[in-house]
This record gives structure tokens, sequence and C-alpha cells, in this order.
């Protein structure tokens, strides 16, 4: 199996606060990783570290094959690593006045062309592909409501179908089900894991219920005030690890 | 709970889509029919349509509109502006312009502060309420519930006229006194601060108030403990918007006859005297930048102390200003003051139509209309696409540039009071309804280039760097997320300067560019007093016409 996310000595320092200190880490293709740790802990900074988006101050990434160093690379290698990493985030961060279609069109934006891209809002293209996305998440006949008229499910199925059309290598989810009730967190894991599973895809999720990725997921990766507490199979965390995880500091 | 902390938030609060105001107005707009029928797009088309008739009516692609011979009087103006009359004594005579407009200013916003306060209690559902148990309407009985309703429509007349209007009443009651400009600003600002303070009341009565009152409180107490010291950090910054809003009117009055800047604009314009008129523009724009700085800093940071501050330094100004107008209330209130009122209102019954009759008034109150669309039209269009432009937030230097150009560009429009820029465009366009809506337009753009700017800098970002960060190019990311995330707002400020523009295509028509603006002053000329009244109820009639209409497009777009 070839590795997708391989960081060294990863250090990120946000002003004074050291949010990763000495992060090695190797994730495999087809993996699905769990982030847990308590509020803090360093999940979502290490999430932007593996899309891109946050510069470490010092270690190396590598993901996909490529070497982020941000200060190295020109903005077009970026983009091109970019578009192979989906990312879903808690707040959805979806456009609410846009229709359905757009919002789902938006996974394509990496790889379309401007003028594409802008033809779309006028008249939408690729339906068919955003129709099949939305009805594998139940949710066929709403492609041309206004985004920020649906309910909150609803638009936790709109993101997903995003990352669906996007097609990426990795999927990136920082707390995907933080603001769900236990059935609904539920679901939308299983809809994250049938997405992964479809193709033999990556899958790294931040999760604050240690339950839920106990059940869901291969691998636990403890997090605790910047550094790697533990790192093991999900079989063998135990109900200790969690405890010591989220013990309040002495 | 946020205080307003942009020019954006003290808007939303004229509008009433402040959060708490929006949601006990959510029942009222989904009874509506109108607003459950149209959708934002089919309110797009209907706007395209009466855009594309307006122009048509103003005569685009059917007859001569330019008038080329007067590019050169035009350059000359603009040549004028790098070097500005500086003598000494023209300097003096501005500073003393300054004084007089900046007095009209300050005492017309203290009186409407003061009008806004005993108003605003009034026609607050709070005031109305039984027993104060936090029960919305109806409140009771059905006499307390039409009396709020009454009250309500009843000041709601101040804000449908413009400020020139009731400074032309006024000369007539009061004569060439310093009350009639401090008046005809405190009246209609008045009764839009009633508004906006109504609703402050409301939105903080179900706490203390509420609980002051179960405890056997009076309605006064009550309010006095439970909702004015509450309310005063608000309240002071919402005056001092107001400020800045008087200012821009005391200019426009000065040039009607009350003195000041205004006036002096006008009298070196007729002496065609550019260099002295760039002066005054100059002066006016430093002023305004002054205000607005101040009102931005005491509302991004409401402390204490500046709080205080302001409040001493309003104090001073206010007496400051007395004194610069020789102030004189016992004249006001002699009973000469009385005979004109009866006389007023003698000459002004029946309304008669001018000599084209009633159809004539139609027909001008459509043209009206139209210079108000076009205005608006070409004011939104301008202002979107400098809004991006000029929204700070920009980290490369030669971004901060354009930007810091851009906002003193749109400080320029708006400093220019619409009169002038009517003038202006009156040398370069034969007279009719598009100068008129030209120059409104221009003056628009500031005011709306300024608000729709402050969109774009509080639009949430994180859906912009979601997009961002699948690889997508810049131009993607606008045309995705930063766009459709601020179109909604841009429009709702558009829909609300219109109701503005209307009120102020008086004051181009009094210059002459067309509609029922420029029918007012043939007739004040005439001293046609019934003839005034019957075109002011035309105006009246049309501004409400226009709130409800843009009313009504705003609801489709929550």
């Amino acid at each position: 199996m070839t590795t997708v996310v391989s960081l060294r000595a990863v250090r990120v320092t946000l002003g004074v606060n050291v949010a990763l200190d000495g992060i090695d880490l190797d994730i495999r293709s087809g993996e699905r990783v769990a982030l847990v740790g308590p509020s803090g802990a360093g999940k979502t900074t290490l999430l932007g570290v593996c899309n891109a988006t946050i510069r470490p101050t010092s270690g190396t990434v590598r993901v996909l094959d490529l070497d982020l160093d941000l200060a190295q690379l020109n903005a077009r290698d970026v983009r091109s690593v970019r578009r192979r990493i989906g990312t879903v985030h808690q707040q959805l961060h979806l456009i609410g006045p846009l229709r359905v279609i757009h919002n789902v069109n938006a996974g394509h934006l990496g790889t379309w062309t401007r003028g594409r891209a802008l033809r779309s809002l006028m008249r939408p293209v690729q339906v068919a592909q955003a129709t099949d996305a939305l009805a594998s998440l139940g949710m066929a006949g709403k492609i041309d409501e206004r985004t920020d008229r649906l309910s909150g499910g609803e638009q936790q199925r709109v993101a997903l179908a995003r990352v669906l059309v996007q097609d990426p290598e990795l999927i990136l989810a920082d707390e995907p089900v933080a603001s769900l009730d236990p059935a609904r967190a539920e679901e939308v894991m299983d809809l994250l894991c049938d997405v992964v599973a479809g193709r033999a895809r990556t899958l790294v999720v931040s999760l604050h219920d240690f339950e839920l990725a106990r059940r869901r997921c291969d691998r636990l990766i403890g997090l605790r005030a910047g550094r790697v507490v533990f790192d093991e199979p999900a079989a063998e965390v135990t109900d200790a690890m969690g405890a010591s995880l989220y013990r309040i500091a002495p | 709970m946020t205080g307003p902390r942009a020019v954006t938030d003290l808007t939303d609060r004229e509008l009433g889509i402040s959060a708490p105001a929006a949601n006990r107005r959510e029942h009222t707009a989904r009874r509506s029919s109108i607003s459950g029928r149209l959708t934002g797009r089919a309110w797009a088309v209907l706007a395209v349509l009466g855009v594309a008739w307006a122009l048509w009516n103003a005569g685009i692609g059917r007859r001569a509109l330019v008038n080329p011979g007067g590019w050169t009087l035009q350059r000359r103006f603009w040549a004028a502006a790098v070097h500005p009359e500086l003598s000494s004594g023209f300097l003096a005579t501005t500073w003393r312009d300054a004084l007089t407009t900046m007095a009209y200013a300050t005492l017309g916003t203290a009186l409407s502060v003061m009008i806004g306060i005993v108003g605003g209690i009034a026609i607050s559902e709070t005031w109305w309420k039984r027993d104060g148990s936090g029960r919305a309407l109806p409140m009771g009985t059905r006499g307390r519930r039409a009396g709020w309703y009454a009250n309500r429509a009843a000041w709601g007349i101040p804000r449908g006229i413009h400020e020139a209007v009731w400074g032309l009443y006024l000369v007539n009651i009061l004569g060439r006194d310093p009350l009639v400009g401090i008046l005809a600003i405190a009246i209609p600002f008045g009764a839009i601060t009633a508004k906006v303070y109504a609703d402050l009341i409301d939105e903080h009565a179900p706490g203390a108030y509420t609980a002051l009152r179960a405890a056997g409180s009076g309605r006064v107490a009550a309010l006095s403990y439970g909702v004015l010291p509450q309310t005063l950090p608000d309240l002071v910054s919402y005056t001092f918007y107001r400020f800045e809003c008087s200012i821009r009117s005391a200019v426009i009055l000065g040039m009607i006859g009350a003195g000041g800047l205004g006036f002096r604009l006008s009298l070196s314009f007729q002496a065609l005297a550019y260099r002295e008129m760039w002066t005054t523009i100059y002066v006016l724009v430093l002023i305004s930048a002054i205000a607005d700085r101040w009102g931005s800093a005491l509302r991004r940071s409401p402390t204490r102390r500046k709080v205080r501050t302001s409040m001493v330094l309003g104090m001073v100004l206010c007496f400051a200003s007395i004194a610069r107008l020789r102030l004189d209330l016992g004249r006001a209130l002699s009973p000469r003051t009385r005979s004109h009122v009866a006389d007023l209102v003698e000459r002004s019954w029946p309304p008669r139509p001018p000599r084209d009759g009633w159809w004539g008034l139609v027909q001008r109150s459509i043209d009206t209309f139209q210079m108000s669309l076009l205005a608006i039209a070409f004011a939104s269009t301008l202002a979107i696409l400098t809004a991006f432009v000029a929204a700070r937030g920009g980290v490369a230097p030669a971004r901060r540039t354009t930007a810091a150009l851009a906002r003193l560009l749109l400080l320029v429009t708006r400093a220019i009071p619409p009169p002038v820029w009517a003038l202006l465009v009156l040398f370069v366009l034969y007279p009719g309804p598009l100068p008129g809506a030209v120059a409104l337009g221009i003056y628009n753009f500031g005011i709306l280039g300024r608000l729709c700017a402050e969109v774009v800098e509080n639009t949430d970002p994180t859906p912009a760097r979601a997009i961002e960060a699948l690889g997508a190019p810049s131009i993607t990311v606008f045309a995705y997320a930063t766009l459709p995330l601020s179109l909604g707002r841009f429009a709702a400020y558009s829909l609300y300067r219109w109701e503005v523009a209307l009120r102020e295509t008086v004051i181009v028509g009094v210059v002459g560019a067309a509609g029922l603006g420029r029918l007012l002053e043939q007739q004040r000329a005439a001293f046609d007093y019934s003839g005034m009244f019957a075109t002011v109820l035309a105006l009246l009639t049309l501004s409400l016409v226009v709130d409800a209409i843009s009313g009504a497009a705003r609801r489709s777009l929550r």
C-alpha cells in the first residue's frame, strides 16, 4: 500500500501558541483514520497542514507524493495537489444563496477552467453527475432549491455530495458530526465510510466522540497539546487510553 | 448582544432587519401576498424592464442628449480642482460658512434625537402593551391596537417628505429664521430616529423592563431604569451616524437659502468661480471624513470613555451652535407665527392641480418615478463594481492603495451635494429627466458604494476559503462564493437607497431637472400654495408607493 500522507517532525506555532509539536505520522492508502483528543489538541491544525492551507513552522510534509513545502511550491502546484484532496468542514461552508446544484458542482472548481465555471453559473453543466451524487445520499429532488432553505441535515448531505463529485483520493473531515444528534452522527459517519469504501479512498477524520471513532475507523490517533499520545489500530485502543486523553491537565 | 459596528448595521436598523426586529416581522412578511408570489428572479426581471422603460422615456437613442458645447465649461471646472481659491479673505469666509453648516447639522441632530426618544417610546410596542408581560400584538383591547397603528402611520408622513420641502414650508411660517434649517432637518430625521429607537426599545424590553413592570412600577419608571441605560450606547452611535447625514442635509438646505457652505457653493457657481467652489468642496470632504472617522471609531469599540467624550462634545457643540446661529425661540413662538400658519393653511386648501390638470400631476409623478429608478440603477451598478475594489482587508500594497483611492472617490461623490452634481451634469446634458437621474446617481453611488464595501468586508470568508482549498482560481472563487454571498445585501441596500433617492428627486428638480421637483419650484416661485399642496400630496403618495414596492422586493430576498 502506498503512503498518502507522511509527516516528519512537523511543528506549527501560531503566535506564542504551539499548535503542533513534533508530529511524525504515516497514513497509507485506503486507511480510515480518526484523530481524537480534547479541544485545542491540534486536530484542526493537523488537517490544515494536510490540505496545504496551514504552513508548518518546521518539518516536512509529503501528501500524495508531493513535497508540500509551501515556501517553494508555486500556486499552480499547490492547486494541483489541493484538487486531489476533499475537505468536509464542521461548519460546512456552503454558499447559502446559491442553488444546491452549484454547491455540489463547486467540487469541480479545482479542475474546471474559469470559463466553464462561470458558464455553469448561468446554465449548470454535468448535472447528471451531481444528480447521481445527490441521489446516492437520498437528496435527488432538492437539486434546484436554494441551499440556505434546506435543513441542517440536508445541508450536510450537500457538503458530502460536493466531495463525491470532486472524487478526491484523500478525504479530510473536520468534526463532521460535532453539531448532530447521536442518530444523525452515526448516519453521517456511515455515509462518509461508504464514500471511502467505494473507491479505496483514504479518510482522515477528527472526532470528539471516542466511541464513534472506535466503531467506525481502522486506526485512532490520540492528540493532546500538539503531540501524538497514542497511535493504534482501533481494536487495540482501550477505555483507559481514552480517559487519559481527555483528563483535565493537573 | 452585539452593538452596531458598521454603517450597514445602522442601515439595517432603519430597515428593521436587525435580527430581533426581523424575527418579529417574519409573521407579517409571511402574511403579505405579493412577496409570497414574486421570487427574487421575478423582481430582477421587473427591475430590468423598469429601467429600460425609464431609459426609453428619457430619450436614450431617440434624440440628442449630449450638448457638445458644454464640455469646455466642464473641463474648466475640473481643472480648477488642482488650484482651489486659497486667499486669506475667502478662507476666512469659508471658515465662517463651515461653522454655520456645522451649527445647523448639530442642532438638527440634537432636536431629532429628542423627537426620536419621545416618538420612539410613543410608537414602541412595549409602551402600548397593557401590562408589559411580553405578549406581542394584539395588545389587549382593540383601542390600544388601533392607537398603535395610527401612531405608526402618523410618524411615517414626516419621513416621506424631503428636508428641502420642509424647508420651503417652514420659511413661509417662520420667515428667515435659523430655526427653519434646524426644524427642516429635525422633523424627518426625528421620525426616522423614532422608528429606530422604537425597535431598540422593543428589543431590550423583554428583560429588565418586563421584570420591573411585573414588580409594579410605572411605565416611565420602568423605561428609565430598564431600557434607557441599555440602549444608550446604540443610541449615541446612531446619533453620530445621523449627524453625518445631517451635515449633507445642512449643505443642501444651505443651497436653498439657509446659508453656510451650501449657500457659498451656489453663489460661487452662479459667478462661475470654480476655484472657490473647489475650496468649499475640499472643506466639505474634510468635514465628512472627520465625522465618518469619529463615527466608525465609536462603532468599532464603543468604550464607556469614548461614548462619554462624544456626549460631552455633543453638548458643547450644541451650545456653541445656539450661540453661532443666535437662536431665539421667543420669535418663533410669537403670535405672528401662529397667524402665518393659519394663513398658509387657508391658502393651501383645497389642493389644486397644475394647469394641465390632475393627469399632468400623474404624468410628472411617473417622470419622477423613472428618474429615481434610473438614478438608483446607475448608482448601484457602479457601487457594486466599486465595492470589491474599495473594501478593506487587502494585503498587497498595490491593492491597499487602490482601495484607499476608491474610498476617497466615494467620499468625494457623496460630499458634493446633488444640486451641484445636477448643475455640472446640465453643462453637458440637455435638460430633462436624464441629467437629474445622473446627478442623483453619482451622489447615491458615493453612499451606496460605502455600504456595499462594508458588506464585502463583513462577508463570511470561510466559504471562499473552502473553495480556494479545492484549488480553484481566484476569479472562480469570486463568482461562486464572494459574489453570491453579498449580492442579496447589495440588492437590499439598493432598494433602501431607492426610497431615499425618490425623495431626493425634489432637490435636483429645484435646479430645473424635471418631474414633481421642478413643478414644486415653479409653484413656489409663483406663490401658488394650493398647487404646492397638491404636488406635495403627489410626492407623498409616490414615496409610499415606492416604499411598498421596495419593501415587498426586500422581503423576497430573505
